[in-house]
Formats: structure tokens, sequence, C-alpha cells
């Protein structure tokens, strides 16, 4: 198989695997609660808290099927490697998420601010991190190096 | 080797990379796990000048609702000493008021919420956990008139007094006119002495303070002495403002209706939910049974019995117990807090006072001479639970004093995780005994002087 490390996606490789675009969904939906959040803190509209409340649960809800098919992937060969850094990146934006959904789970002002804009910021900054990686969990690398 | 020390080497410089933010993590959901304290005496808070701790806020919403298992027969809550309870009817739907017509019929309000949506994920979870204990019971929204008694407490009758209404609560007749509250409306109904049933449409007095959402949706009643005036108590729209404030327009108030013109008017307000609303018999002072916020603590924010002043404002929700300031609340309202009207008498903290009536002289026994019953629903979101029980405030020259005495325990299971039945409204019968509505274990319970010759063993009747 080809090796190359500087090319991160699989595309050349064959059928791209098909937890990234549910990652990378996951990910709109969690970045998206920044902005609702940002919003509640300027406005004090309580629906831009609950627009927040949802995206976040919906996120989460999305990434645990992400979860479903990464397991997927490897299964029937669409991924090969994991990728050590990105997964350790999702895995605390995924738990900063699961906490900052029980703090939007709070009433009124103290369910954003600040602890639950603080949370959506880090965990957004995350994702984007992990976006510019290509949304995915798995290096295209088939060689096992290390394991 | 040190396995720990492996796997790091193993997973080389990005994992490592991994380790501060892990840290930092940790510390967090620390930092906020470590508010789920359990709750202290409930005795420090009764009472004029109640234990206030800090505010916590919460990472996990705290409930703890015990498994509603209902009454087997012949089984009873306790009466204390000197004291005897029994069942008056069972088998109702969702029992929330009870009242004494002047002939000493009973009636009995059957209702529930008229439903809410979910707005945010947490209402699709806490309302299924409050279901456990019989929260989500069906209600017969109606009321029902029991009369007579048989010779083992029971209501020899039984009927349907007044059907479809939507959901009820407050009942008070004047002169001929039988009053009800629904969530939406004062109904005006006409009441022949003796009737057993009334079929004709109630006529509306006035609109009350309802849709969209109605999150506290009881409305509770009285009449003033000379009857020309109802008091009306309506909830707010959210625990503390998490609905918007354009939605707690004329919420969270004690409302008073001119009888004959149907006229309203906010009598005073910042009461959260004021559940019971009833005229001091000697000094005729307006008073009124709140349920107080919930979400910042197991002992904040104590539920409160007051007298209620007119133009009176009593914090919600920019604060509690005076001029405490609730946080969640934004933007605040410096100038308000410092209106606030510290309450007369906590009642501690989540107790859900839902009944209210003033005692009528020593129809019980002589402690219960002078002073006010209040029947109280019990925690949903307190560890170790609080409430579910009927208790008597003692009262002097027309104010609470003291502490509270139980009047009727044992709604609770022995292991705190079982509910029997939750008490919620209070009325005198004709002879002066105390009927407690049940909603969970869909009974009206009469309490009464025990024969003098077993006064101790009042506890377990058959």
């Amino acid at each position: 198989m080809i090796h190359s490390p500087t090319n991160r996606t699989s595309a050349a490789l064959g059928p791209a695997p098909l937890h990234r675009g549910l990652i990378a969904s996951a990910a709109i939906l969690l970045i998206a609660a920044l902005g609702t959040d940002y919003t509640y803190y300027v406005t004090s509209l309580w629906q831009w808290a609950n627009f927040s409340a949802w995206l976040i649960v919906g996120g989460l809800v999305v990434l645990l099927v992400a979860a479903v098919f990464l397991v997927l992937d490897f299964v029937i060969g669409r991924a090969h490697r994991l990728d050590g850094f990105s997964f350790v990146l999702l895995g605390i934006a995924a738990l900063l998420s699961v906490i900052n959904a029980f703090v939007h789970s709070r009433d009124a002002w103290t369910s954003v601010v600040p602890q639950g804009l603080l949370l959506s910021a880090v965990s957004a900054l995350l994702l984007l991190v992990l976006g510019g990686r290509g949304w995915t969990l798995a290096s295209s690398r088939s060689t096992k190096k290390g394991v | 080797m040190d396995p720990g020390k492996q796997s790091l080497d193993q997973k080389g410089r990005m994992s490592r990379s991994s380790v501060r933010p892990l840290t930092a993590l940790m510390v967090l959901a620390a930092m906020l796990a470590a508010c789920g304290s359990k709750g202290g005496d409930p005795a420090r808070q009764y009472g004029s000048n109640p234990d206030l701790p800090e505010p916590s806020e919460y990472l996990l919403p705290p409930m703890h609702v015990p498994k509603e298992i209902g009454w087997s027969p012949g089984e009873t809550p306790t009466a204390s000493a000197g004291l005897r309870v029994e069942a008056l009817a069972s088998g109702l739907q969702h029992p929330r008021m009870v009242y004494t017509l002047p002939d000493g019929d009973v009636l009995v309000v059957e209702s529930n919420s008229p439903g809410t949506e979910a707005f945010r994920p947490k209402d699709l979870i806490a309302g299924k956990v409050k279901a456990r204990a019989g929260a989500a019971g069906k209600a017969g929204n109606r009321i029902t008139l029991l009369r007579g008694a048989n010779g083992d407490g029971t209501a020899a009758m039984r009927t349907t007094f007044i059907d479809h209404l939507h959901s009820p609560f407050g009942v008070v007749l004047v002169g001929d006119t039988l009053y009800v509250a629904d969530t939406d409306a004062i109904l005006a109904f006409n009441y022949v002495p003796g009737a057993t049933q009334i079929t004709a449409p109630g006529v509306k007095l006035a609109d009350l303070p309802a849709g969209p959402i109605d999150h506290h949706w009881t409305k509770s009643m009285t009449v003033n002495a000379d009857g020309s005036k109802l008091y009306v108590g309506v909830g707010s729209n959210s625990n503390i403002t998490e609905n918007g404030m354009a939605v707690e327009d004329g919420r969270a108030a004690i409302y008073e209706v001119d009888r004959s013109t149907g006229a309203k008017r906010i009598f005073a307000s910042g009461t959260r939910n004021p559940t019971g609303v009833a005229f001091e018999p000697h000094t005729h002072q307006l008073f009124a049974i709140v349920n107080e916020r919930d979400e910042i603590g197991p002992d904040l924010v104590p539920d409160y019995l007051t007298s209620i002043r007119e133009g009176g404002f009593y914090g919600w929700p920019y604060s509690y117990w005076g001029n405490h300031v609730d946080v969640r609340v934004h933007p605040q309202k410096p100038d308000r807090v410092a209106q606030a009207i510290k309450p007369d008498y906590g009642l501690s903290s989540h107790v859900a006072p839902l009944g209210l009536v003033f005692s009528q002289g020593q129809h019980l026994s002589a402690a219960f001479a002078d002073g006010a019953f209040i029947g109280e629903h019990g925690s949903w979101d307190r560890s170790p639970l609080n409430g579910y029980q009927v208790i008597f405030v003692p009262f002097e020259n027309g104010r609470p004093v003291g502490k509270p005495i139980p009047v009727v325990t044992g709604f609770l299971g022995a292991d705190d995780e079982t509910v029997h039945g939750r008490p919620v409204g209070l009325a005198l019968d004709a002879t002066g005994a105390l009927l407690i509505a049940d909603d969970a274990g869909n009974v009206v319970w009469r309490v009464s002087a025990a024969p003098a010759n077993n006064a101790s063993t009042s506890a377990v009747q058959d």
C-alpha cells in the first residue's frame, strides 16, 4: 500500500470512512452552540440558551452514532489505523460537551454564563482543529507502527 | 516497568501533550460536581429567621423522587397523638383540593396540570422522573361531591358534582354562587343547597393567566370576610425565568378580583407560586403559602407562609427571603431587590406546601386551636426528602410563632424510596375535622380527635 505520511485523508486509498461525515455533522452542531451561547450572552433572550441546549445534546447524539460508524469503518476496512491525536482531541471535546450539556440544564443566566460559554468555546476550538485534520479519526497510514 | 509509564511511551508525543487538558478537565469536573451536597436539618429553616446557606449550582439536576406505591387496603398515614385518621373516600382521580359546603357536603377537586411542552432536553427527563412519584396521575378534571358517613368513616354518597373542568384548583362558595378557579378562568356556578350535581355551564367571572406554558398551573382562591373580593394565587411560568421574562407578565402574583364586576388587579407580586391563600380568622389578614425556587441547593430556598401586604413585592425572581440576590436572573434589578419583603415564616426548603387552612378552634385538640394547617406535597429535588406531611403552624395574636407541629405523617415508605400518598389541599369539615386531599394515593383523608380511651393508639387504624 502507498505510504504517505503527509496525506492525512485516505481519499486516494479507496472509499472514504463512514464516520467522517458524522463527526463533521456533530461538530457543526457543537460549534453552532458557541454561536447561540454568545448570542444569549449578548441579548439575554432565553430562546438562544434553549437552542444551545438542543444543539449540544444533538451534537452528542450524532457523535454517538459516529462512534458506532468508526468501529464499523475498522470492521469493513474503510479505516486502518486510529489517529491518536485526533482521537484525544475529539475525546476531550466530547467530554467537555457532556459536562456542557449538564451546565446547560441549569436554569436561566448561569446555564450559559460563564461556564457554559467557556465550555462551548473550548469545545469549538478543539473541533475546529479536528476539522483542520479532515474530521477523521483514522489516519491514512495502514502500516502498523509501534503497536 | 510501570504500566502507566509504558502506555504513555507507546502513545508517544501526542498523548503526552493531552495530559494537561485532561488534568484541567478533571479539575473542572470536580469543581462542578462539588455542589451535590445533602440537605441539613429542616428545623433550622423553620420560623422567621431561617438559616440560609450560600447558593450553589448543580451539574447534575438534583432529582430525588420516591416511587409511588399507593395505599394497601386498611393502610393509612399516621396521625399524631390524640388524633385518628380514616379514609373519607378513595379511588379518586388525582384529588388536589377539598372544600366543605355549609350543609356539610364535601367537594373534592380532581385535577392535574393541563400539560406542558418540553422546551429543553432537561424537560423530557424531568417529566419522567417526577411521574415516578405520581405527579403524572390521570386527573378527573371534575369536582366530586361526598355526603354523609358510613360506619367505617367513608362517605355514604358520592356524585360527580361538576364535570369537564379545565385543571381546576381553588373553590369557594359565596352566597348561592360557587366559584371554581380553572387554570385559565374563574367560573361562577349557581349553587342550590342540597344539590348533588350542577349541569348548567359556569359563567366566566374573570380570565386568569394560563398559557402559553402554564408551568405553575394551580389557581388557589379564597374570599374576604364581606364576600366582595376573591383572592387568587397565580404561579410563575418557570422555576427562575428560564422561559424568558415575557411569559412572566402578570404571573407570580396574588390577584384581587371584584366579585360583582370581575375586574381584577394584582394585589401582591413576587410570590413565585402562591399555592394557598386564606384569611386569618381573628385578624382577617390575608396569608399565603408560597413555593420558592429550586436548584440552588438542598437548603435553598425555604418555602414560606406569610401575611400578604397590599402592593407588596416578595422577591421573585430577582431575590429570595428579602434581598438575597438570585444570580440566575438577567438582567438583574437592584431596585426591585431593595423593595423585596422578607416572608414571615419559613417552612424549610422544597417541602412544596400546597394546602393551607386556618384552624377554627379546639376541634382536634387544644394544641391546634389557633394556627394554620399546611399540606406539604413533598420535595422532588432534595436529598434527603423533605415534606410529605401535614403540619400545624401555631399562631399568636394573628402571627405565626414557634416551631411547626407534625399533624399527619407516614406518607413515605420506611426507606424514603417509596411513597404511599402525597398531601395537597386541606379543609375543615362541618365538625372541625381536618380533610386532606392525597393526589398520589387518590384518597381524601379525614383527621379527627381520637376517642378519649385510645388517644395514644391513633397511629394505625384497622
